[in-house]
């Protein structure tokens, strides 16, 4: 029986320490975050900010993806000799 | 306020650095290819930007690295030009080292989750238990959403996240600004030749 009770107490101190380094690490991440950054409450779940971490890598991805298109777009319509090429092309080399 | 501050200006010099990599991705990419589909451009330049953000950060963290493990496996021809002109020859030798990292660092975390299987677990009460499932749940997204987020521990993985996320709107700011002055441009030339 007492050696249960340290076993956990032994347990529960190593994971109080890793415990305390992973709320610092996750109210860093609230500040990155600005869907929560702007909620402005200090209690934010850590289930609910990896979520919205994830959401938020997914749409930061997902506007690369778009940037791209609309730059090859662009490069796309200035393949001709005309002025406007000469722009875009001076202003991405 | 000076934390700001300064942080306004690394980030400053950041965006010019990946700018300045990016352009030089695309510059070689065009090069090398004549002829581009609009599929092949987008490519190009997500590419590029994709290696220049990496490389901004010289390859310290494990996201960068896993980035340019990922790039280096997918390569073609071009690409592969396209590496060493943005990175030199030493870098692209870094890469090979880096995957050789990669895998050893997936071996040692095999070994370290078969021994903490081992390790008898405590009772937890059920409240704490739920909450605990969803950090796990949510955990594992997150690990797919980070490249090389799956040989990572939790702590490793957060700190990769920082940076990883902080890396990404520096690359979504860039493209976002060159876009607008893109197309900025395209507007006031149609307007001046009507």
């Amino acid at each position: 029986m007492s050696s249960r009770r340290s076993r956990s107490r032994q347990s529960s101190g190593a994971s109080r320490i890793s415990d305390d380094q992973i709320a610092d690490l996750v109210s860093r991440l609230q500040q990155l975050i600005p869907e929560i950054r702007n909620r402005r409450s200090d209690k934010v779940s850590a289930s609910k900010v990896l979520q919205e971490t994830c959401n938020y890598i997914r749409s930061l991805h997902r506007e690369v993806d778009d940037l791209s298109d609309r730059l090859s777009e662009l490069l796309e319509s200035t393949d001709s000799d005309s002025a406007q090429a000469a722009i875009i092309r001076s202003l991405l080399m | 306020m000076k934390a700001r501050m300064q942080n306004s200006s690394s980030s400053a010099l950041l965006k010019q650095e990946f700018l300045k990599k990016w352009i030089n991705g695309l510059q070689t990419y065009t090069n090398t290819k004549k002829e581009m589909t609009i599929l092949d451009r987008k490519n190009a330049i997500k590419l590029s930007a994709d290696i220049a953000i990496a490389s901004t950060r010289n390859f310290s963290t494990n996201w960068s690295r896993a980035v340019m493990a990922d790039v280096s496996k997918n390569v073609d021809g071009s690409s592969k030009i396209v590496t060493e002109k943005i990175l030199g020859r030493k870098e692209t030798c870094i890469i090979k080292c880096s995957k050789n990292i990669m895998r050893k660092s997936r071996l040692l975390a095999h070994r370290k989750r078969a021994i903490r299987r081992t390790i008898g677990r405590t009772s937890v009460k059920a409240a704490s238990a739920i909450a605990k499932e969803l950090v796990k749940k949510r955990t594992r997204v997150l690990k797919r959403l980070v490249p090389g987020g799956k040989q990572m521990n939790e702590i490793c993985l957060i700190k990769e996240t920082l940076d990883y996320i902080a890396s990404l709107q520096v690359q979504v700011d860039v493209m976002r600004n060159i876009a607008n002055a893109a197309d900025q441009c395209l507007d006031s030339t149609e307007r001046s030749l009507l």
